[in-house]
């Protein structure tokens, strides 16, 4: 038993250790910006334009659910218009960052482990390598910073669009005013509201983006281990996307 | 494909960037375009609020906090965004206050000229305004919450009044209370019959008064007319003669009782002689009683009573033959 421990400890310092030294390997290929700049674009293309739907879809109806759940608790008690300051606030500070980067780790950071570790066991980074292109720079770095800069931009229509579902939800179905819905919106505003969720899941993005690529870049045993390492990547960007989400919680709220 | 991913991710890149700003400008209420007018107000403490919390003049939103921090002197200044085309009032001062009961806070906008009613409101402005440098004075009232843990207080307090006064009430005690206050009724309606009847007495009284002062006011007069007689009689020398008439009676009556004390005197010497008279008949009585002497022999001897009957008998005859015939007894002449 005390084996056991000592080998699951010693392992853990280990994956530290490679993901200390995967992220130093990283910053090392920053350099090499003619060969990740022009992949980025594809990357953001992929990893946030082509998940905006996923998120908006979820945004969508995040939004109508927390206006009618609002107004299911507010009813009798508190004045309708806090409606809008609840759909508002949940939004911006948890529901959007934390939905939107959910549903895209099990869209990017899977797919993104899964090609790169269809691309290790078929060794095709390893042809990179022998063609001396670095796999860091050719295939992490835009991914990484596609989903870095791009997460942000998909929480930022994920927000809106589940303000406006609330809205219209709150307009339809509630009989609340537009003048109320807006009034609760502005009520208790602050512009850190906004930047706190870009801020967040920026993080998320950058977390799950590194997942997917190291978890896909380690992977091991052919296209069950692809399969393995899709899985693992979507577990462990969603563990992290909550840890992180209560990190950034304790320390800037 | 490249200019196609380009031209994808840029579109969305600026479309998210305008939605953020736009957003984010459009929710903080900022005024974009307009020049915007921006005071400072010194508060004691500004309480719940905070940037972006709305100021209102009379009511309507004409401005928000812009930002707030600690000064020197234990102040805290907010800035004030007034958006353009309003007008402060003037000598103005802002009072931040709970703007419902949910925890939103806003500035109010009001002219320090009146000072307000709330002398703790007065008090805050004038000491903020006393510092001076240019800066709006400013007081902040106590928050809804600190309203309602005060009333949370009070209710506690009534509460336990309540639950004392409950414990003190039990069912003895409401029946006594109930007894007390049947008693009381009666008691009242006793004091009201005798009000009443006090009422009808002193009634009587006033009308008997009445009739004595009446009374009083005829006798004032008969006085008034028998001190005009008086007066009168004085003036001819009556009452003179009244009072020397009364001078002489009263030596007469002081020579009077001069006789009367000598006669007195008389009559306590006259008792000595009467006492002694008595001594002596009490025993010739003695004597007779004892049938000594010739007075006991009398009284003893029952012939000599009977003569003395037949004696007194004829004694009596003689009597009334001398009252019918009196010359034939007497014989009564002048020379």
């Amino acid at each position: 038993m005390i084996q056991a421990i000592g080998r699951r400890s010693i392992s853990a310092v280990e994956a530290v250790g490679r993901v200390g030294h995967f992220v130093m390997d990283m910053v090392r290929a920053l350099a090499d910006i003619g060969v990740w700049a022009r992949l980025t674009i594809v990357q953001m293309r992929r990893i946030g334009v082509d998940s905006l739907p996923v998120a908006l879809f979820i945004a969508a109806f995040t939004g109508v659910v927390l206006a009618l759940q609002a107004s299911y608790t507010f009813t009798g008690a508190v004045p309708l218009y806090f409606v809008g300051t609840l759909v508002g606030k949940t939004m911006m500070l948890e529901l959007g960052p934390v939905l939107a980067g959910l549903a895209l780790a099990g869209r990017v950071g899977a797919s993104m482990a899964a090609e790169l570790g269809t691309m290790k066991v078929t060794e095709q980074v390893d042809a990179l390598e022998t063609l001396a292109y670095d796999p860091q720079s050719y295939l992490v770095i835009p991914r990484v910073l596609a989903g870095t800069l791009m997460f942000p931009v998909v929480v930022a229509f994920a927000i809106a669009t589940g303000i406006i579902t609330g809205w219209l939800t709150s307009l339809v179905l509630l009989d609340l005013s537009t003048q109320d819905f807006i009034k609760g919106l502005k009520l208790f505003y602050v512009f850190k509201d906004v930047w706190f969720g870009l801020l967040k899941s920026a993080s998320f993005g950058f977390t799950i983006t590194l997942v997917g690529c190291i978890v896909g870049l380690g992977t091991r045993g052919g296209a069950e281990g692809v399969g393995r390492s899709a899985t693992r990547a979507v577990v462990y960007s969603a563990i992290l996307i909550l840890v992180l989400d209560a990190f950034w919680a304790v320390v800037l709220l | 494909m490249k200019r196609e991913n380009e031209f994808a991710v840029g579109l969305v890149v600026i479309a998210a960037l305008a939605l953020v700003v736009g957003g984010a400008l459009w929710l903080s209420g900022a005024h974009l375009g307009k020049t915007e007018a921006v005071y400072t107000a010194r508060f004691r403490t500004v309480g719940g609020l905070g940037a972006g919390s709305p100021v209102v003049l009379r009511g309507v939103r004409v401005g928000r906090i812009e930002a707030i921090r600690l000064a020197p002197g234990n102040w805290v200044e907010a800035d004030i965004k007034i958006y353009s085309g309003v007008t402060p009032p003037a000598k103005p001062a802002v009072i931040a206050a709970s703007a419902s009961l949910f925890g939103e806070w806003a500035a109010t906008l009001i002219s320090s000229e009146p000072p307000p009613v709330d002398p703790n409101i007065r008090q805050a402005l004038e000491e903020a305004a006393a510092v001076g440098g240019g800066k709006w004075p400013g007081a902040t009232l106590p928050d809804i919450g600190q309203l309602t843990a005060q009333a949370s207080r009070i209710a506690t307090d009534i509460g336990t009044v309540a639950a004392r006064v409950q414990s003190a009430f039990d069912s003895q005690a409401v029946m006594d209370l109930r007894r007390s206050i049947h008693d009381f009724g009666q008691v009242a309606d006793r004091l009201a019959r005798v009000t009443n009847e006090q009422a009808d007495i002193i009634g009587d009284v006033g009308s008997n008064l009445q009739h004595g002062s009446e009374a009083l006011s005829r006798a004032a007069v008969d006085l008034r007319t028998t001190l005009g007689r008086v007066d009168t009689a004085t003036n001819q020398g009556q009452l003179a003669t009244i009072l020397n008439n009364t001078a002489a009676t009263s030596t007469d009556l002081r020579s009077a009782s001069q006789d009367f004390r000598q006669l007195m005197a008389a009559a306590n010497k006259n008792q000595e002689s009467l006492v002694r008279v008595l001594q002596n008949a009490d025993t010739i009585l003695s004597r007779v009683s004892n049938r000594s002497g010739t007075l006991g022999l009398l009284v003893a001897d029952s012939a000599l009573y009977r003569e003395t009957t037949l004696t007194m008998i004829q004694l009596r005859q003689l009597l009334s033959d001398i009252q019918a015939n009196p010359r034939k007894y007497f014989t009564f002449s002048v020379f």
